[in-house]
């Protein structure tokens, strides 16, 4: 049973699922859609719900908690072979005591290769790197990463290690892991020398020497002195100008100058050693935590902004409120008796200001004219019940959506008329269903098909003043 | 949290009422939307929402289709001599027996409005001023609620803005909006807002937080998209194949094999762009954006291309033939800028031997490497870039075809690139389509940047 997720791993969690989903294979979502938008409504919330309930599905939460014991495993596994290793190098320079021991040469194999990991360290930090040399940072995510993806064989899992890489490197705090790991394990190794040396002093008898060819003791007097300013700060002894003379003479050593130089060391060790990797991986670790509890999904991720729109949805739906008749309400051309009219009339209804009425082929009519107000309407319709006209030609502006009203007034105009034709006027169609519209519309009204004359002022003109 | 807004949205018959909704809600199967009138025959509601909370309702409505024979029954409601307000009238119709059959649809319009707080009046912009229309209006006034009215279309070569303008003027109709349903300008909706804001002050505190939210929603949209392209580009510009030397055949194969990885990349931008704006593949018909079914119409590496956007092939084309992939005929890159070491130095040495070491070897064993040319990365960018601009305003862009002068465009397609895309081509662990991609941080640190480039938001008109 997974455990509850750290604020970090459900981040990496949702990585891992956006890196999965970037790579082209979107994840069905549908039946947990429900849960996600109960969680409170934040964006990242809900993205992080999200990745939980599919992360649990997937089987990829699993593959987290088994990622992070790899981690953990190969981590003690590291600092004990660090503890070993400096232990180990500890009694290895430090010999069986049989012969004199070089201070200094004893100290550069103690601290050497820790001063120069730092150095390297220290340069990656300032050259605005992710701690590149931090060496034993990077092997431990290397082996963390390798063993995970051996330990469970499954091919997704390949993406654990990475989303979680991407997410630490994104938030700048790569830097900040792999130095912690890396001080961490030399602090351990440090100790390892350190009781190495302790023990080695306390079970054998060394004498400490100092060789050179060709530097003047005075350099030792005080490099020895430099050197042991820090550790005596911390109490530990320095030996004397005198002490260091008789070391590079070969003299006999004296009880007092064999516990100042074992101090000296020892004090070397912790102050050089001990403390700046203490220091420096407390201070890791520090703005590592800092800047874990600040770690926030980028949202901005093409990922994420897709996922927002669906899981804070900008609308819901209602639903229908006022429910649709189960038909509108229909007018229809009523038969009627024969008017035996002797006019033949032309009607522009609802033409825009700018269409030329009449048009150029109409004006050798007598008769026409236009209407669109209430009042025009109602004029018209008692004209026309006074001298009924043989034949009736509408034209109607056919950019126009055939609506319930226009159509009822051409029933009642029908209504009035021996035969009546509809003309089309098409000036520049709106999309290429209107006519059809127009003429489901007239046909419901009980106009015959060959009573609707598309765009044809010619045809339009000669069935009104000829007839068919 | 007082109750959400009411907003009727109502108009004449097939004016866009339901796209209207479709566009606010950003629900794109909301109702049912066609060219044929009469569409929505019932009222269909749905909840703006901020963060899950409802700030608007919006009441979608069948058209208005008989207002001139409606005008007239209600006035034939009123007694000789009887003083009734608009609202009185209104509701005495809604009350006879007129409301349930010959206009039982302009009924549920004008109930729905008096249920409202206000009324989004949807307008064609190019139907001409009839008188059908202002009776429309008249009674749609006569229930006292609050009229926008919103003309839709008024950027089509038909448009008779002006007219309605002046029309809605006499009709006391002073704050008007225009709004492309269908393709809404960029700031069309904020300028909507706005408008309602001042026509309801009452509301003013939800309506402002609906603007900031979507506002904000656009910007991280932008924020979302630049980066995929920043991807894009890093993808390309680190993308290195290697190939045994001498063999022009298996040159030719890997060439054509790396050309087909970049126009996948680019598709897979292309796509992701089209789901990050909500459009489906098969929206887009953007008249001078060539996309065709959600690809673009020319080919990446074809000539034409180029040429359409301007950009000239370099000098690492092999000749005669644009193949848009340089070769490195002699071990390209090894001549290591000073910034490069000092980096290399700083991510310790064996780093070096990473980046350098693969074409070092490949060099040793008489290999050669394949990049993508810059002329490629330059239209690329600018394609993508112009693609993400027109989705931004969604297809308003086709109104405005690319100007090759425009300065970010310019600067894409003579200026030199990028450096943080100078970077890429020295880390081919950088590009996805590389085997060994590492997405490490100074990879994100590029594409950001790169993003932070492609920012200039052309002006909008």
């Amino acid at each position: 049973m997974p455990h509850a997720l750290t604020p970090l791993e459900s981040r990496w969690l949702a990585e891992v699922i956006r890196q999965h989903e970037a790579a082209g294979s979107p994840l069905e979502d549908g039946d947990l859609l429900p849960q996600v938008l109960q969680a409170p409504a934040d964006a990242e919330t809900r993205i992080l719900r999200r990745a939980e309930l599919i992360g649990a599905r997937e089987g990829w939460l699993a593959s987290i908690t088994a990622w992070r014991g790899h981690a953990r495993t190969t981590l003690l596994v590291l600092a004990l072979i660090a503890l070993i290793s400096g232990f180990g190098a500890a009694l290895g320079v430090m010999g069986t005591g049989d012969r004199p021991v070089n201070v200094l040469w004893l100290l550069g194999s103690l601290l050497g290769v820790h001063l120069f990991s730092l150095a390297l360290w220290l340069v990656g930090m300032t050259a605005g790197g992710q701690g590149g040399g931090a060496l034993l940072g990077r092997a431990w995510w290397w082996l963390s990463d390798h063993l995970g993806a051996l330990g469970t064989g499954r091919k997704q899992d390949a993406l654990i290690g990475g989303a979680l890489l991407h997410l630490l490197a994104q938030h700048g705090l790569l830097r900040w892991v792999s130095g912690a790991i890396s001080h961490l394990l030399w602090l351990i190794a440090l100790l390892g020398a350190l009781l190495g040396l302790l023990l080695a002093l306390a079970l054998q008898r060394y004498a400490f020497i100092i060789e050179t060819t060709i530097l003047p003791s005075e350099v030792f007097v005080a490099l020895t002195a430099a050197l042991g300013w820090l550790p005596a700060k911390l109490g530990f002894a320095i030996p004397d100008a005198g002490m260091v003379r008789a070391s590079g003479e070969g003299l006999p050593q004296m009880e007092a100058a064999r516990l100042a130089w074992s101090s000296w060391l020892v004090g070397c060790v912790v102050a050089y050693g001990l403390l700046p990797r203490l220091l420096l991986w407390a201070g890791c670790q520090l703005l590592w935590m800092r800047g874990r509890s600040r770690l926030r999904l980028d949202l901005n991720l093409p990922g994420y902004a897709a996922l927002r729109a669906r899981l804070l949805p900008a609308s819901e739906r209602i639903g229908v409120v006022d429910q649709a008749p189960s038909s509108l309400p229909r007018a229809r051309i009523q038969a009627h008796a024969a008017h035996h009219g002797e006019t033949n009339l032309l009607v522009g209804l609802e033409l825009a200001a700018d269409i030329i009425w009449p048009p150029a082929e109409a004006e050798r009519l007598a008769t026409w004219t236009v209407v669109d107000s209430r009042e025009e309407r109602q004029r018209l319709l008692e004209a026309l019940q006074a001298h009924p006209p043989a034949r009736l030609l509408v034209a109607l502006d056919a950019r126009l959506s055939p609506d319930r009203g226009t159509l009822r007034y051409l029933t009642e105009l029908a209504g009035h008329a021996d035969d009546t034709h509809v003309w089309l006027m098409d000036h520049e169609p709106r999309d290429a269903g209107r006519i059809g519209h127009w003429h489901e519309a007239l046909q419901s009204i009980g106009l015959p098909p060959e009573a609707v004359i598309d765009d044809d002022p010619q045809h339009a003109l000669h069935w009104l003043e000829q007839g068919p | 949290m007082s109750t959400p807004l009411h907003l009727a949205v109502v108009g004449h018959t097939n004016t866009g009422k339901t796209s209207l909704l479709r566009t606010l809600t950003r629900d794109t199967d909301f109702g049912e939307v066609s060219a044929r009138p009469s569409t929505t025959r019932h009222v269909e509601g749905a909840r703006l929402l901020v963060e899950d909370e409802p700030v608007v309702e919006l009441y979608d409505t069948p058209g208005m289709e008989d207002a001139m024979g409606l005008l007239e029954a209600v006035e034939s409601l009123v007694k000789p001599g009887e003083r009734l307000d608009g609202p009185a009238r209104i509701d005495r119709f809604l009350h006879s027996p007129l409301a349930t059959e010959r206009f039982e649809q302009e009924a549920k319009v004008l109930r729905q409005l008096l249920a409202s707080d206000a009324a989004l009046v949807v307008i064609d912009a190019r139907d001409p001023v009839l008188a059908k229309y202002r009776d429309e209006l008249t009674l749609l006034a006569a229930c006292a609620r609050p009229l926008l009215p919103v003309l839709n279309f008024a950027h089509s070569p038909a448009s008779r803005e002006a007219e309605w303008r002046e029309a809605l003027a006499r009709l006391g109709l002073h704050a008007v909006v225009s709004f492309d349903t269908v393709a809404p300008e960029v700031d069309g909706e904020r300028r909507l807002l706005e408008k309602l804001i001042t026509l309801l002050d009452a509301h003013r505190l939800p309506l402002e937080r609906l603007l900031k939210a979507r506002e904000a929603e656009a910007r991280e949209r932008m924020a979302a998209g630049r980066r995929l392209i920043a991807e894009l580009l890093v993808d390309v510009a680190a993308c290195r194949m290697l190939v045994k030397h001498d063999e022009d055949e298996a040159i030719q194969r890997q060439v054509e094999l790396l050309r087909e990885r970049i126009r996948q990349r680019e598709q897979a931008c292309v796509a992701a762009l089209l789901t990050l704006y909500r459009f489906r593949p098969g929206d887009v018909d953007m008249a001078t954006i060539p996309l065709v079914e959600g690809r673009w119409e020319e080919d990446l590496f074809s000539p034409d291309a180029l040429r359409g956007m301007g950009i000239r092939i370099g000098k690492g084309a092999v000749a005669g033939a644009i193949t848009g992939v340089g070769i490195d005929l002699i071990v390209g890159g090894l001549t290591l800028g000073a910034a490069t070491v000092a980096g290399a130095v700083a991510g310790g040495l064996w780093q070096v031997f990473g980046h350098y070491g693969e074409r070092l070897v490949g060099k040793l064993r008489g290999f050669r490497s394949l990049t993508v040319d810059d002329a490629i990365l330059r239209l690329l960018a600018v394609r993508q870039r112009w693609l993400l601009s027109a989705l931004h305003r969604r297809g308003h862009a086709a109104i405005e075809p690319l100007r090759l002068e425009a300065p970010d465009v310019k600067r894409w397609r003579k200026g030199p690139l990028p450096d943080a895309l100078k970077s890429a081509r020295q880390h081919p662990e950088w590009s996805a389509l590389n085997e060994g991609f590492k997405p490490e941080a100074a990879r994100e640190k590029a594409i950001a940047e790169l993003a932070e480039q492609l920012l200039d938001e052309p002006s909008t008109r």
